[in-house]
């Protein structure tokens, strides 16, 4: 019985620190979301204003690949970090892909032309740091997916004693 | 082996308007495989519900796809199929779009971490 009560106290604390630690993860992720916002909003300012200078079809999903053009590799690829789990998952991190490591690869730059406005170069700066503000909420996500999972377990282990 | 591992990149999908995609395969996600397959879909208006649900759930097949990133609003559409998806793999995550600003209160995994919060099982 005292046993029971212990266990019970040690479950309880436990379950309150993984409360805290999934509610400041949550704030966390929504900031991070918040940020990568920022990013993108930037991102589509200039992309609105290479549309000015180019033309509004110039800038669109004309220029992108269709299932008919030739293959190529991604440039930003993300990579698993075996070694650095977090809260025994694996955590992700983006890296660029070289020319040297892959021919395929090119700078999505020249699907718009060869001389483009700065602002598709700032576009691109603003989605790519979009993209690092994504890998850096995906990753919290992956803390907060295995919090409530643990969150879960625990209530269920105090659910069978409290029954007893 | 964790060189060889560390080496194969995995891919970021694209589900979006067309800014997004645009904007997102500016900073090259962008990729079409041997098989002529994109790891992106360019959502407008005219896009049916369906296509977009196969899309998702061909994206969540492919094991060279690690991240899935999708506007909020079109993930509102999917809903029922992203709910469903409870893999880590590939991870979903919601992104906000140029016409709707982000909304934790849709966000799918959220909504899960805020349930755990029921006052009917506090014992």
């Amino acid at each position: 019985m005292v046993e029971a009560t212990e266990d019970l106290d040690r479950i309880c604390n436990t379950l309150d620190k993984l409360t805290l630690d999934a509610l400041s993860l949550m704030e966390e992720e929504i900031q991070l979301k918040l940020i990568m916002e920022n990013s993108m909003c930037g991102g589509e300012g200039h992309l609105a204003k290479a549309r000015y200078i180019m033309g509004q079809s110039n800038v669109s999903f004309l220029q992108l690949p269709t299932e008919n053009s030739t293959e190529f590799s991604a440039v930003t690829k993300v990579f698993t970090n075996e070694e650095d789990k977090l809260y025994g998952e694996k955590s992700f991190e983006l890296r660029v892909v070289k020319k040297d490591e892959d021919e395929t690869v090119h700078d999505p730059l020249k699907w718009f032309g060869y001389l483009v406005p700065q602002n598709l170069n700032y576009a691109q700066n603003m989605f790519r740091q979009a993209l690092q503000w994504a890998i850096e909420a995906l990753n919290i996500q992956t803390q907060l997916r295995e919090t409530v999972r643990k969150i879960e377990q625990l209530k269920q282990v105090k659910a069978n004693i409290v029954l007893k | 082996m964790a060189l060889h591992s560390a080496l194969k990149g995995k891919l970021i999908s694209v589900i979006g308007d067309e800014d997004t995609c645009v904007g997102f395969l500016l900073g090259g996600v962008g990729e079409i495989n041997k098989n002529r397959q994109p790891n992106f879909l360019v959502v407008d208006k005219n896009t049916a519900v369906s296509e977009i649900e196969d899309c998702f759930k061909r994206f969540v097949k492919r094991d060279d796809i690690d991240i899935i990133l999708i506007n909020q609003n079109i993930a509102e559409i999917i809903r029922h199929v992203i709910d469903n998806h409870n893999s880590p793999i590939p991870a979903v995550l919601e992104i906000p779009s140029k016409d709707h600003p982000y909304d934790a209160s849709k966000d799918s995994i959220l909504r899960r971490a805020k349930g755990m919060f029921n006052p009917d099982e506090v014992l």
